[in-house]
């Protein structure tokens, strides 16, 4: 039976939809109410002096938010560990996915242990990392004075600047894999014959890299960075166990502040309102970074 | 521990790997790149590894050895033991049991959900495709620690504490938009003309997702799906509050009920052993599966 | 009415007597050994829910009819919290009886989680535990804490050393300074003094002592005024920072939690620790057994040294079905009996004042006659339902100071101004 384009149209889309709704529903239910039951809130103030009843409040939660001094500094303190730490884990990350794309005896293997970092529970590495960078006991000193790189212990997590250094590089450590992986599952699916071509013209190695490799890869590197800016900026746990936030809250990540002004002091509306502007505040970073790489992308096609 | 190789170092075995890639070079010529290569892989060793031996050394020294001053490496006769791992007791067995359960239903769900909706957002035109992915990204930006309270609100009106479902649906849910996204990414850069044979053969949509379409993304659904499956192996807080029986309790949990000999103590041994032991699985597992990321090479000769 | 004589009728009596007994079966005696045992549930740290084992196995052998169900938690005390505050907000807490640390009170109390325990214990009966411990139960004049094991900071110092040196120990904060800095000269330590200076909760409990000690305050919690800008109050900081400034305490202190500090101590390069009691037993047991003694925090002249008020007790879910039953469990736990079993093994600071003196403890721990004189003069945190945020603020603005990022009078400053806002948000 001949298909008018119309009704192909209609069976496509209702495939489309039928495809679709599983990972929509689940989305959905996990998603669908904490997000809005958060927007409702942040306009109520629910916490110990309203006896943890709600009570509307219009904007008073946000009125509050402009001038907590503490929350604006957290989201410093995010930003600067974010931007430092997906930097510099797609830096290595890239390196190591290509070092993984090559054929070499144990390549499995290797494979196998750059995963390790990912793989290892984050909470307890935390703590592994905290007694790693003590200033008495902690192998990071015992190993620079044996080097004879510094004299004196350093108490890397007592002073603000090398506590935030401590806690990116851990993260850096710990995550450097995530982004490995994926941009290595990218790197799989380039054909070869892609690059002999590109040889048999007289590219160099480096503008093979330029020219096929980096286009091909960069939606995986889209990706890894998108999931990576958003899992550094909701960080908790890392941070939780290895500074707590201090010294003097220069490494309070929003989360953190989030989590203690939920849980700890039951401020519930106040807590709303944090989550829905940090939750604004990304998304504007997002689509800002979005409109930026497709001009970009314009200005490259321009050339 | 900074393990940061140093720049130029990068540069020069980055760019010797560029030079070493699908190149036809005559034997003669590898020594140098192999070289290179060697030692970029050894680097990125030492980076992968030295905390996880430190935390392996952590788990066979004894208390005293562990805070000595001066730091105790390679630990002698005395200094070595096997105690911590015996503190953990048979229980532990159980914990990476149910550990493996919990991960493996929401790595299969994941994959099982996200994979025809990653399809049919990379290849069919459907109304509302745009609304769909924006609804995936924004879902993806959304902190998941701050999930916590409103999915409590949840798992109670629907009684599902101490259900593994209510650790099952929420790991699916946070780890659906990478996937979604990842294999979407995959499906767009598949040959279109692979499905369009497949179906002047007379293949009906469906078989030919599961027979043609499937086979080829095996590596983005191995990638996707380690690492889900960690994510969920590890994860410490929706574990904590929606399961409280201690026989149904995941690894990060036990390892957070470790004591010491005072309730200030950090037991630095015994977590370190439990960290090793728990993750043995894991590694076992990646190293099982981590050959299947490489068919994509052969998938990919498809491609023409 | 006539009574008609059992003579009457065997059969008649019979039947009667039969009844009776039937009767008696069904009202008094069927329903102890048919009767389900009532189930009381409580969490805790998984080490401490090791330690109950013995408590629990006694007082169910002697109420046959109630079920103690442990719960064993994580071994952060925060997580407890947490654990405990996420079973509170689903209204419907699994948990019968509460056990909980005494920062918590005003905050559970002022949610309306804990049922009221004065109808259970009378105002004779608290007067056999310590005062501190009673204290930090109430909340709004309302009882609804029951204290179980007590704890309050205080100062160790090295007996062996100050003798060498010709020294007494230490009563005022400059004698602590003078003296570590004389043995650090001598070369017998390397550091003169340890404390807890990480940004959590300790070092807001170390810090009321120092407070206290110099006269200041932290917050009043019946005027709701704050003193941490007074005079007195940057003083007491001003000490904690020419500790580091002097080289007298070790730069990582400010990373350091009570497991640091005691390392070190025991280390034996250390002349004087603040702590909690729990490092008496360790030390004992080190190389430093017999080498340090235990005395209340120095103060400056003219004032009253401090102890930090902490430790544990019971408190009653105010959903839980089994609210008598609880109280058994609580009266049973907090019998001098029981306690003293309890101590014995595990060695916590009791909270029964005449536990201190007791010989079969004595015996066992020789220094609790002296831990009472600590434990005596002990202070509170504020008990205001906001403790939690004003502890969080006092802690990142000492945090700031200790670590050069603003002097001790700015610091204290904001955070007096910040605690103001707090107080004023809430009233």
């Amino acid at each position: 039976m001949p298909m008018t384009p119309d009704t192909r149209r209609q069976r496509e889309s209702r495939t489309g939809w039928i495809l679709m709704t599983p990972a929509l529903m689940i989305l959905a239910l996990v998603f669908a109410y904490p997000i809005l039951r958060a927007f409702w809130l942040s306009t109520f103030t629910q916490n110990l002096g309203t006896q943890l009843n709600a009570e509307f409040s219009g904007l008073t939660n946000y009125a509050r938010l402009i001038g907590d001094s503490r929350f604006w500094q957290s989201l410093w303190n995010t930003s600067l560990f974010t931007a430092f730490s997906i930097s510099l884990e797609l830096l290595i990350g890239l390196v190591f996915a290509l070092i993984l794309n090559q054929t070499f005896r144990g390549r499995g293997l290797v494979r196998t242990v750059a995963l390790i970092p990912w793989a290892l529970p984050t909470a307890v590495m935390g703590l592994a990392w905290a007694w790693i960078f003590n200033d008495q006991f902690g192998v990071v000193n015992d190993l620079l004075i044996r080097l004879g790189f510094i004299q004196e212990r350093i108490t890397w997590l007592g002073e603000p600047t090398r506590a935030m250094l401590a806690l990116i590089c851990a993260d850096v450590w710990k995550t450097t894999p995530f982004i490995a992986i994926l941009l290595l599952a990218g790197l799989q699916s380039i054909p070869g014959d892609l690059y002999e071509a590109h040889a048999i013209d007289g590219a160099s190695p480096w503008q093979s890299f330029r020219h096929i490799t980096l286009p091909l890869i960069a939606p995986q590197i889209l990706i890894a960075l998108l999931f990576r800016f958003a899992q550094s900026f909701g960080i908790f746990d890392l941070v939780q166990v290895m500074t707590g936030g201090g010294p003097a809250g220069a490494t309070e990540t929003v989360s953190i502040y989030i989590y203690a002004t939920v849980r700890r002091y039951l401020d519930f509306g106040y807590g709303a309102a944090l989550v829905v502007v940090t939750f604004l505040i990304l998304i504007v970073a997002v689509l800002l970074t979005a409109g930026l790489l497709s001009k970009t992308r314009v200005n490259l096609t321009g050339d | 521990m900074i393990h940061q190789p140093d720049p130029a170092l990068l540069t020069l075995v980055f760019l010797t790997i560029m030079t070493a890639q699908n190149t036809t070079t005559p034997p003669k010529k590898i020594p140098t790149q192999r070289i290179l290569l060697w030692v970029g892989v050894a680097l990125m060793l030492l980076f992968c590894l030295a905390p996880v031996l430190w935390q392996i050394l952590t788990s066979f020294k004894t208390n005293p050895a562990i805070s000595a001053i001066p730091t105790v490496y390679i630990p002698n006769g005395d200094q070595l033991t096997i105690a911590h791992y015996f503190s953990l007791g048979n229980e532990f067995l159980r914990y990476i049991l149910n550990s493996f359960l919990v991960s493996l239903v929401s790595t299969v769900v994941c994959l099982a959900v996200g994979a025809p909706a990653a399809y049919a957002l990379a290849r069919l035109k459907i109304p509302g495709e745009q609304i769909v992915l924006a609804i995936v990204l924004v879902v993806s930006l959304f902190p998941y620690v701050l999930l916590f309270l409103g999915l409590l609100e949840i798992v109670k009106a629907a009684g599902l504490g101490n259900n593994y479902l209510a650790l099952i649906v929420p790991y699916t849910a946070i780890n659906l938009p990478l996937t979604i996204l990842v294999l979407r990414s995959f499906f767009q850069q598949l040959p279109k003309d692979l499905e369009d044979s497949a179906k002047i053969d007379g293949y009906q949509t469906v078989p030919m997702l599961l027979q043609i379409v499937l086979p080829m993304t095996i590596p983005a659904l191995v990638t996707t799906g380690i690492l889900t499956f960690i994510f969920a192996w590890n994860e410490f807080i929706f574990a904590l509050t929606f399961i409280t029986r201690s026989e149904l309790q995941t690894i990060p949990i036990a390892v957070a009920k470790l004591g010491g000999a005072s309730v200030f103590e950090i037991p630095y041994g015994p977590i370190a052993a439990a960290t090793v032991l728990g993750t043995i699985p894991l590694v076992l597992l990646v190293l099982f599966f981590q050959r299947r990321i490489v068919q994509g090479i052969t998938a990919g000769a498809v491609k023409g | 009415m006539r009574i008609v004589p059992f003579k009457q009728s065997p059969w008649l009596r019979f039947i009667i007597l039969m009844g009776a007994v039937i009767l008696a079966l069904q009202v008094f005696i069927l329903p102890v050994f048919s009767q389900q045992p009532v189930t009381v549930r409580v969490m805790m740290q998984a080490l401490e829910a090791q330690q109950w084992q013995p408590l629990k196995a006694n007082f169910e052998a002697q109420n046959p009819d109630i079920k103690l169900d442990i719960v064993a938690g994580p071994n952060d005390t925060n997580l407890v919290e947490d654990l405990y505050t996420s079973a509170f907000l689903l209204g419907d807490s699994p948990y019968d009886l509460i056990y909980l640390d005494i920062a918590w009170v005003p905050k559970f109390a002022a949610a309306q989680w804990l049922a009221p325990l004065e109808q259970y214990v009378s105002a004779a009966q608290l007067d056999d535990f310590l005062a501190g411990d009673v204290a930090g139960g109430r909340y709004d004049g309302q009882l609804y804490r029951m204290p179980f094991r007590s704890d309050a900071g205080m100062l160790y110092y090295r007996t062996d050393l100050l003798a060498a040196a010709g020294y007494d120990p230490p009563a005022t904060f400059d004698q602590l300074l003078d003296i570590s800095q004389a043995l650090q000269e001598s070369g017998a330590v390397q550091w003169g003094y340890v404390w807890q200076g990480k940004q959590y909760e300790g070092i807001a409990a170390m810090f009321v002592e120092v407070l206290a000690g110099h006269g200041a305050f932290w917050i009043d919690p019946d005027s709701l005024e704050v003193g941490l800008d007074a005079p007195e109050a940057i003083a007491a900081l001003e000490f904690l920072r020419a500790t580091i400034q002097n080289d007298i305490s070790p730069p990582g202190v400010t990373t350091y939690a009570e497991e640091e500090t005691r390392r070190l101590f025991q280390s034996g390069d250390v002349a004087f620790l603040r702590n909690w009691p729990y490092v008496f037993a360790l030390a004992a047991d080190s190389d430093l057994a017999g080498q340090f003694a235990i005395k209340p925090m120095v103060h400056a002249p003219g004032e009253k040294s401090g102890a930090c008020q902490g430790g544990w007790g019971f408190g009653i879910s105010a959903t839980s079905r089994h609210p008598e039953a609880t109280w058994r469990v609580i009266e049973y736990l907090s019998s001098t009996e029981a306690q003293r079993d309890y101590i014995l093994e595990t060695g916590y600071v009791p909270s029964r004042i005449e536990l201190f003196n007791d010989p079969e403890i004595v015996a066992k721990y020789s220094h609790y006659p002296d831990l009472l004189a600590v434990v005596q003069n002990s202070t509170l945190r504020p008990p205001i339902a906001q403790y939690a945020q004003a502890s969080d603020i006092l802690q990142r603005f000492l945090s700031t100071a200790l670590t050069d990022q603003l002097t001790p009078t700015a610091a204290l400053e904001a955070a007096a101004q910040e605690t103001r806002a707090l107080l004023g948000r809430a009233g």
